[in-house]
């Protein structure tokens, strides 16, 4: 059980500028601390990049954002809610603002593409009529550029295609944040490059603001209007790629070789 | 000092044990999942048919024709029909039924949901505000519950129609006489106890297969493990079930 922690007065003011607050969220599996007291913010409109090593604790990090995994201590707050605090209702609510792409994609294999993107509008936006949701699955294909593999089945398309489709099921919802775990892994340079690039357009798009785990410095340069790295399961540093790139510190430094 | 397998074995009981307290729990709340549930209905019952069928039919003629030696030495062969019906009804046809099930239905849960979960798509549905154990647990176990008793019935019908073709192979009953001496033998006691306990073979196919899928880990390889022991777990369930049904049907004095 995760005890109530109060919210300062300062942090209040400061989390209604900013969408997502994290302090001092800590997380083991067994003897294994991921997350020590992890403090972070993320301002509206900005995508910030997480950068650590395999197994540091970064997917673990967002997936405490979106409520997949309950801290053991430490308060998330995501557009006002302390995350480990709601129960499933006002959880649900949270994450009809909040997309997530998964690193595997996370598409159903058994359903079709717009079965895929409808999933989420049917659970979320139980009114909506059928010609609106067709309306919103168009639009998203089309933000993708996939609109003509609407009737396909998952099985049938590319990793990249597949990455795209799940993009596009992120953003149907028209969320006020999104958070990527590891966009590009797994697909060639030049189609990591174009969802890189598909993912910028995308937030200047919508004005959304997002948290992408990454360790591909190619994705990271194009999204990122600043870097965190998680080293120790700690908020080692946070600034531009710029000024990272160019740091002194060694253990920044083994990132950006 | 308990066994370390002893152990694994108590833990895995009370878990399934917890797993199916939350079936109950979450099944009968709102938001009903019909549309999923009809789907799995067609899955778990429909595509099952043919299979279920076709080993009903050679079980029914398998057994009259082993059986007519025994019969045939007794001077009793006018007795197949009635003894056949007898075996088939209250316990070949319940019971390898629920064996195919466990096979087909139990390694396909186990699989299906044991990859959504190593892909995330589990986590993928609870993002999208759907509680992924209401939407492909309660549903699985809950068309696994209601569609097998079905299949049940359908194979004792087969069963016993492989019977009426497995008497005349050797000797010649003529359809009505066949017939009426299958209803003439079997009792409501035989019939009704033999189908409530395959409401039981269901609900255990489908909680071992949704609890293995559900709890998979380990990527691809926890998969095939899942299916595996869904399939060794739930065909082991049907045989206690089935021993307890037994000593319940006697105790009560049904037969």
């Amino acid at each position: 059980m995760i005890a109530k922690t109060e919210i300062s007065e300062s942090d209040k003011q400061t989390a209604n500028e900013t969408v997502i607050q994290l302090r001092n969220v800590s997380k083991s599996f067994g003897s294994n601390n991921v997350l020590k007291s992890f403090t972070f913010d993320l301002h509206k409109g900005d995508t910030v990049v997480v950068l650590g090593k395999s197994g540091s604790g970064k997917s673990v990090l967002i997936k405490c954002i979106i409520g997949l995994i309950k801290p053991d201590s430490g308060t998330i707050n995501v557009l006002g809610k302390n995350i480990p605090e709601l129960n499933n209702e006002e959880l649900d609510m949270i994450r009809a603002k909040v997309g997530f792409l998964f690193q595997s994609n996370a598409l159903y294999d058994s359903m079709t593409v717009r079965e895929n993107l409808e999933f989420p509008l049917r659970r979320h936006k139980a009114k909506m009529s059928k010609s609106q949701i067709d309306e919103l699955v168009v639009e998203a294909l089309t933000n993708v550029g996939l609109a003509h593999t609407i009737d396909m089945r998952t099985s049938e398309l590319s990793g990249g295609m597949k990455k795209r489709i799940a993009l596009a099921r992120t953003l149907i919802l028209k969320p006020e944040i999104i958070l990527y775990d590891e966009p590009t892994t797994g697909l060639d340079p030049i189609t990591g490059k174009e969802i890189s690039k598909l993912m910028r357009e995308l937030a200047k798009k919508y004005n959304t603001s997002s948290i992408v785990i990454s360790h591909d410095l190619n994705c990271v340069k194009i999204v990122a209007d600043s870097i965190v790295m998680l080293i120790d399961g700690k908020c080692y540093a946070q600034d531009i790629y710029e000024n990272l790139e160019r740091s002194s510190d060694k253990k920044i430094q083994e990132f950006f070789i | 000092m308990i066994p370390v397998i002893f152990k694994r074995f108590l833990n895995e009981t009370g878990d399934i044990t917890r797993f199916a307290g939350r079936f109950f729990k979450e099944a009968f709340k709102p938001r009903y999942e019909f549309a999923e549930l009809l789907r799995q209905c067609y899955f778990i019952g429909y595509k099952s048919l043919p299979l279920v069928a076709i080993t009903a039919f050679i079980m029914g003629l398998v057994i009259t024709i082993q059986s007519r030696p025994t019969l045939v030495e007794f001077g009793a062969e006018a007795w197949l029909p009635k003894m056949v019906s007898v075996s088939l009804v209250r316990e070949i046809a319940p019971v390898i039924t629920a064996l195919i099930c466990a096979g087909k239905i139990g390694s396909g849960i186990g699989a299906e949901l044991g990859s959504m979960k190593v892909t995330e798509q589990i986590d993928a549905m609870e993002v999208s505000g759907t509680n992924p154990f209401k939407y492909l647990v309660a549903t699985r176990i809950m068309a696994a519950t209601l569609t097998i008793p079905i299949l049940v019935v359908l194979a004792d019908a087969v069963s016993l129609y492989g019977g009426y073709l497995g008497v005349n192979i050797r000797g010649v009953v003529s359809w009505d006489l066949y017939w009426n001496q299958v209803f003439d033998t079997l009792a409501f006691s035989d019939v009704i106890p033999s189908i409530i306990k395959t409401f039981f073979f269901g609900f255990a196919i489908g909680t071992i297969g949704c609890y293995k899928g559900y709890n998979s880990n380990k990527g691809t390889e926890g998969v095939g493990r899942s299916a595996n022991s869904a399939v060794v777990i739930s065909s082991l369930l049907v045989f206690i079930l089935d021993l307890l049904a037994v000593q319940i049907i006697d105790l009560l004095s049904l037969t």
